[in-house]
Parts: C-alpha cells; sequence; structure tokens
C-alpha cells in the first residue's frame, strides 16, 4: 500500500513538470498533501493520538487543504493563469526525468543500512522537481509551487530517514513554513498590485 | 526566560495599540531596558552555562552576542525616530516599524540562545518573517522587489538547511537534537551524511550571515530597508547566521576527517565571498550597498578564520565582535548622509566635509577602522589569521586574500573620499543635518577603536569559552 501511494507520489512530480496551468499545480499539491497524509499514516508504527493528531493537521489540513487554498484565493485575486507561453513542456519532462535518475543514481550511493532508500529517492525527487521549477519557470507563481514541493520533499525526506522530532520542534516548524506561505502569498498579490507584474524577468530594478 | 519573552513580545506588540510617536518611543526605550534587565539578571543570578526552558541555554555565546545586540538596537531605535519622522511617515507605519524592529530584536535573541539544532532553525526563520516588514517599510518598488526576493531566498535556503539538520539527526539518541547531546553522538555518524548535512546547513545559513552563495538577499535587504534597520540587519542579525554557524562547527570538532574537510569548506566560501565583496565593492553606486558588501568582505575574513582554525578562530570571533561596533556605526552616518542629501548615489553626492564635518570625520575614520588601520581592532584579527595561515604554510591562500584586500583597500577608500570632498551633484536638504546623530553613531566607532587599543580581560575571557580555549 505505502509503495503504491510512493508511485503515486511520484506520478504527481511527473505531472507537475508538464502542467501548464496554475490550478492544475494547486490540484496536484492538494494530492501531494493527501498522499503525504496516506503515507504518514500506514507508517505509524502504534496508535499514538497525539501523533495522529499532528500529521492530521499538518498533511491533511495544512498541505492538502489550507495551502491549497491560499494559493487559490492567490489565482484568483491576481487572475494569473498559466505559466509562460515560450516554456517549453518537452524540456520540463526530460529535465524532470533526468531528475529522476539523478535521484535514484544519488540514493544508491548515499543511502546507509538505516535509510529507507525507496523514501529516500523520491524526497530527492522532489526536492530537485522544486528547484527545476523555480530555476525553469519565469512566473513568481511557479516559484511558490517550487518552493512548496521542496517542502514536501522535505517531509517525505524526514520519513526516509525515520526521524521523530519532539512535537514542540514539529509544531514550530510547521507554523514557520505556514507563516511564510501566507507572507509569499500576501507578497505576490502586492507585486501583482503594485508593479503590475508576476515574472521574474521583471523583477531587475535592484542591481549595482 | 519565560517572563523576558513574554515581556519582550507584549512591549513589541504594544506600539500597535497606542495612539501617538511619542508612547510609541517611551515602549521601544522599555523595551530596550529589558534587554539591559535581562542581561544584568543573568549576571546577578549567576545564570550563565545555565539551560532555561530546556531550550535555551544561556552560554557565553549567547550573552556575549545578547549584549552586542542591545548595544546596535539601543542606537538603532533612537537613529529610527529621527530616521521616520523625517520621512514624514504615518503614524501606522511609525507604530508598525518599531513592533516589528523589536520583534526581530527577540528573534535574533532567541537564535542566540537556542541551545537546539532545530529551534536555531525556527527562530532564524521567525527572524525571516520580521526582517521582511522591515524591508518593505518604505513601500517602494525596489522594497517590494527586495522582500518578495528576501523571503523567497531564505525560506527555500532555510529549508536546504532543515535537511541538513534532518540529516544529522541520524545521529541522534532518542531524537534529540540539543547541540550537547549531538556533541557526544556525532563521531559515530555516517560520515557522507556529515558533510552532505554540514553543506546544506551553512548555505541554508549564508542568507542570514551574508556571505557566499546567498549573500545578494541580505545586500538587497540592507538596500531597502531604512538605515537603521540595516544597522541592525547587517550586524544583529548577521551576528545570528555567524552563531549559528559556529555552533554546527564546534559541533563537527570532534569528527576528525569531516572537520577538516568542512573547514575547506569554510575556507573556500570565504574566499569567494571576500572575492565578491571586492568586485561588488566597486562597482556599486550605492552607498548602503557598498556597505552591505563590505558586510560580504568581513563575513568571507571571519569564514576564513574559522576554516583555518586555532587562534584563527579566536581572530574571527574577536572580528564579529569589533565588526558589530563599526558596522552599524557606519550604516548611522549613511542614514544621516541620506538625510542631507535624499540620496544614495556614490558617483552624485559629495562635499559632505563642509556640509556635515561630524559626520565626515566619522565615516572617514570608520572606513580606516574598516580597512583595519591600526589601531583598528580588525588589524589584530587580519593580522592573527595571517599568522595562523602562514604557520599552516597555505600560501596560495595568504597571496589570494592580500590580493582581494588590496582590492577591497582601493575601492572602499576612494569612495569614502569621494563622499567628503568631491563636488555635490544632488539638492542638498540641509535643515535636516542633525550632529546630535553623527556624535552618537561616532560612540558605536569609538568602542571598537577603545578594543583596538586595550582587550579587556572579561572579553578575552568570553572568547577563549566561546572557542572553548579557557
Amino acid at each position: 500500500m505505502t509503495l503504491s501511494l510512493i508511485i503515486l507520489y511520484v506520478l504527481t512530480l511527473i505531472y507537475l513538470s508538464m502542467a501548464e496551468r496554475f490550478r492544475n499545480h494547486t490540484t496536484i499539491l492538494a494530492i501531494q498533501g493527501l498522499l503525504l497524509f496516506g503515507i504518514a499514516m500506514l507508517r505509524l508504527h502504534s496508535f499514538h493520538p497525539v501523533e495522529m493528531s499532528f500529521i492530521i493537521v499538518e498533511t491533511l489540513v495544512f498541505k492538502a487543504i489550507v495551502i491549497p487554498a491560499i494559493l487559490m484565493h492567490v489565482i484568483r485575486k491576481t487572475k494569473i493563469n498559466r505559466i509562460h507561453s515560450s516554456s517549453s513542456q518537452f524540456g520540463s519532462l526530460a529535465m524532470s526525468l533526468a531528475a529522476l535518475i539523478a535521484s535514484c543514481t544519488i540514493t544508491v550511493y548515499m543511502a546507509d543500512q538505516n535509510t529507507d532508500m525507496i523514501f529516500f529517492g523520491v524526497a530527492l525527487y522532489a526536492l530537485l522537481s522544486g528547484l527545476i521549477l523555480i530555476v525553469m519557470r519565469k512566473r513568481i507563481f511557479a516559484h511558490l509551487i517550487g518552493f512548496l514541493v521542496i517542502e514536501n520533499g522535505v517531509f517525505l525526506f524526514s520519513m526516509a530517514i525515520g526521524v521523530e522530532l519532539p512535537m514542540l520542534i514539529n509544531l514550530a516548524i510547521m507554523l514557520d513554513i505556514l507563516i511564510s506561505i501566507l507572507i509569499l502569498g500576501m507578497f505576490l498579490r502586492r507585486m501583482d498590485n503594485d508593479i503590475h507584474t508576476d515574472e521574474t524577468d521583471a523583477l531587475t530594478s535592484i542591481k549595482d | 526566560m519565560l517572563t523576558y519573552i513574554i515581556i519582550s513580545v507584549l512591549l513589541a506588540v504594544a506600539p500597535l495599540i497606542v495612539r501617538s510617536e511619542r508612547s510609541t518611543n517611551i515602549i521601544a526605550a522599555t523595551f530596550f531596558m529589558v534587554q539591559v534587565a535581562a542581561i544584568a539578571a543573568i549576571f546577578h543570578f549567576d545564570l550563565i552555562d545555565s539551560t532555561l526552558l530546556s531550550i535555551f541555554t544561556a552560554d557565553t555565546t549567547a550573552v556575549v552576542f545578547h549584549i552586542l545586540m542591545t548595544c546596535v538596537l539601543g542606537f538603532a531605535l533612537l537613529h529610527s525616530s529621527s530616521y521616520l519622522k523625517a520621512e514624514g511617515i504615518s503614524r501606522r507605519s511609525y507604530k508598525a516599524y518599531y513592533t516589528i524592529l523589536m520583534l526581530l530584536a527577540i528573534a535574533v535573541t532567541l537564535v542566540y540562545y537556542s541551545n537546539n539544532l532545530a529551534m536555531t532553525w525556527v527562530f532564524l526563520e521567525a527572524t525571516t518573517i520580521c526582517s521582511a516588514g522591515i524591508i518593505y517599510h518604505r513601500e517602494f518598488r525596489q522594497s517590494l522587489e527586495a522582500t518578495w526576493k528576501y523571503i523567497f531566498v531564505c525560506s527555500t535556503g532555510i529549508a536546504m538547511a532543515y535537511l541538513g539538520i534532518l540529516l544529522l539527526s541520524t545521529v541522534a539518541t532518542e531524537g534529540s537534537l540539543a547541540y550537547s547531546d549531538l556533541s557526544n553522538v556525532i563521531a559515530e555518524g555516517n560520515p557522507l551524511y556529515l558533510k552532505v548535512a554540514f553543506l546544506f546547513i551553512v548555505v541554508g545559513y549564508s542568507c542570514k550571515m551574508e556571505i557566499f552563495p546567498l549573500y545578494t538577499v541580505g545586500v538587497d535587504a540592507n538596500y531597502a530597508a531604512p538605515a537603521p534597520a540595516s544597522a541592525f540587519i547587517s550586524t544583529a542579525l548577521v551576528n545570528a547566521g555567524f552563531v549559528s554557524i559556529l555552533r554546527i562547527y564546534m559541533l563537527y570538532s570532534s569528527t576528525g576527517e569531516v572537520f577538516e574537510w568542512a573547514r575547506h569548506v569554510l575556507i573556500l566560501i570565504g574566499v569567494l565571498s571576500l572575492a565578491v565583496g571586492a568586485m561588488f565593492l566597486r562597482r556599486t553606486n550605492n552607498y548602503k550597498r557598498f556597505l552591505s558588501y563590505s558586510t560580504v568582505e568581513n563575513m568571507g575574513i571571519v569564514a576564513i578564520g574559522m576554516g583555518i582554525g586555532g587562534l584563527a578562530l579566536w581572530a574571527a570571533v574577536f572580528h564579529v565582535i569589533c565588526h558589530t561596533f563599526v558596522k552599524s556605526s557606519m550604516f548611522f552616518q549613511v542614514g544621516i548622509v541620506r538625510h542631507i542629501y535624499d540620496s544614495y548615489s556614490i558617483n552624485r553626492i559629495g562635499n559632505y566635509m563642509n556640509i556635515n564635518h561630524i559626520g565626515a570625520i566619522g565615516i572617514i575614520i570608520g572606513t580606516l577602522v574598516l580597512l583595519a588601520f591600526p589601531p583598528s581592532p580588525l588589524f589584530i584579527t587580519e593580522i592573527m589569521i595571517f599568522s595562523e595561515i602562514i604557520a599552516v604554510e597555505s600560501w596560495w591562500l595568504l597571496v589570494l586574500m592580500l590580493l582581494l584586500m588590496c582590492m577591497v583597500l582601493y575601492a572602499i577608500w576612494s569612495r569614502t573620499l569621494r563622499l567628503s570632498y568631491h563636488s555635490n551633484q544632488d539638492e542638498l536638504h540641509l535643515s535636516a543635518v542633525n550632529r546630535r546623530l553623527s556624535y552618537s553613531a561616532a560612540v558605536l566607532l569609538l568602542v571598537a577603536i577603545a578594543l583596538g587599543l586595550w582587550q579587556p580581560e572579561f572579553l578575552t575571557d568570553a572568547i577563549d569559552n566561546i572557542v572553548n580555549l579557557g
């Protein structure tokens, strides 16, 4: 079951590299939140009400509902629709598949006996996918999506190495990320309102 | 500690509910007094090295940097009032500025005191959020751009650092990420994981310490923020990045071969930062960006000192302490320059010696101190770093550093002289000259010069303690 969810997660990342509409990107992020919820629940060794509640809040509430809702709100307000028309879908897909191969290679080289190799590889692939989105896409909104894909990759990574951080720390990390997303969303709207741009090429007024 | 945090947070948000600027100033002064009282309480109740609320430790590093932060904060609050009044901003913006600056000060303080790898990360991320409010404060196009870049790059960088923390946590026993617990078991960790973790953490935190590779967002942030806030960001916040990296460095000191590798990484980062500083100090046409690149250059020297180790590490810590006084003084002076010219343009403004000779003398002496001319304390630190480099026979590093520092010297000196003596091409706002502010900024510079002439025993003992030489 866990393996099926992980394979689905990889498929969402591949689809994300090809998707053009930002609404689709947001939906994929919501699906990733649901998948992460399922994976985290299946990996729970025993019934811990506090731990379970935390997983529900972090994955189901934040990653699958709250953050996609914030993104949809930004899309509605800024009326941004799709990635830049000049972007090549084939190029992005090729890059994404290259990242997948690189992730597998690095995993074989790096992972030790205490690490779950499948989780490790997929987490690495998620990180690279996020970075590719940030580097390859011109629209600022795509960068925000890339950042969230990286955050999901980090979540998977923590499961790969089986780390259980204290609840207080987990809570603080989760709130920090949520506030960052809120602020990034707010500034994205301000940029759209004040300087009428949603492309990184326009962000060049500060230079030496 | 809890009382300190609660009182500080309440005071920080209090300006939002008061009506006048005067009440805001009183609250800010009270906030400053709370910081002083907190430091006094640590000494009075002998709380040094004691654990507070299980995630904070008042060790020497934390206390020294808290004292430095409080010094800069006092001057930043004082200069901010004049700066904001001259800007003619609304009452709401005035109050919001003070609230955010005080919240940033709290987040920075908690970074210093965190005894836990993950909590250091959490509070560093909190500084990103608070800094964003200050960078955007002037609400012009460039500040919006700088704010977006700052939040985005810092958040992505810090997410990378979190990956490093996760990799480091593989060695943790029972999930404890306290530095003291990790130091006992880190030597048993997978060397490859430890190396990758170090790389991720240093790269992630480089946006705070303003070193290569993520230094750019710090430079943009200093450019967009009001000058007194830039003084705070370029010193207290940079020190938070330094403390975070220093704690990781000390943690790795028992890892043998991995530590050697980590030191080489720091030397490489240091040299690249120094090169970036040398290149852009000559290129930029804005005095605030100019000072920011000087921070990049100085933090590069600090990273090299850490990479060399031994006495150079001691010098690196002393360098950061002295840099705090010099750089904050320079930013406050440049804030007054803007007051007068309504510009930071290097190519257009000049004749400052005749307009505000106190300010001009402050800037010239500050530049000399920054360039490490005796009796600058930076002269001592740089000589110590050079002697350690010679001791380890790293000649290529010595030659490269000397070459880059010559470029820095030429760039900084020629541009400071331009401000003081070249003819001015911009409109003047002479009514705004406030010499008392120039004098107050010079106080910080005098402290730095005093440290160059005489290093008190308590300070040298404290640095010995920080670098574990005691």
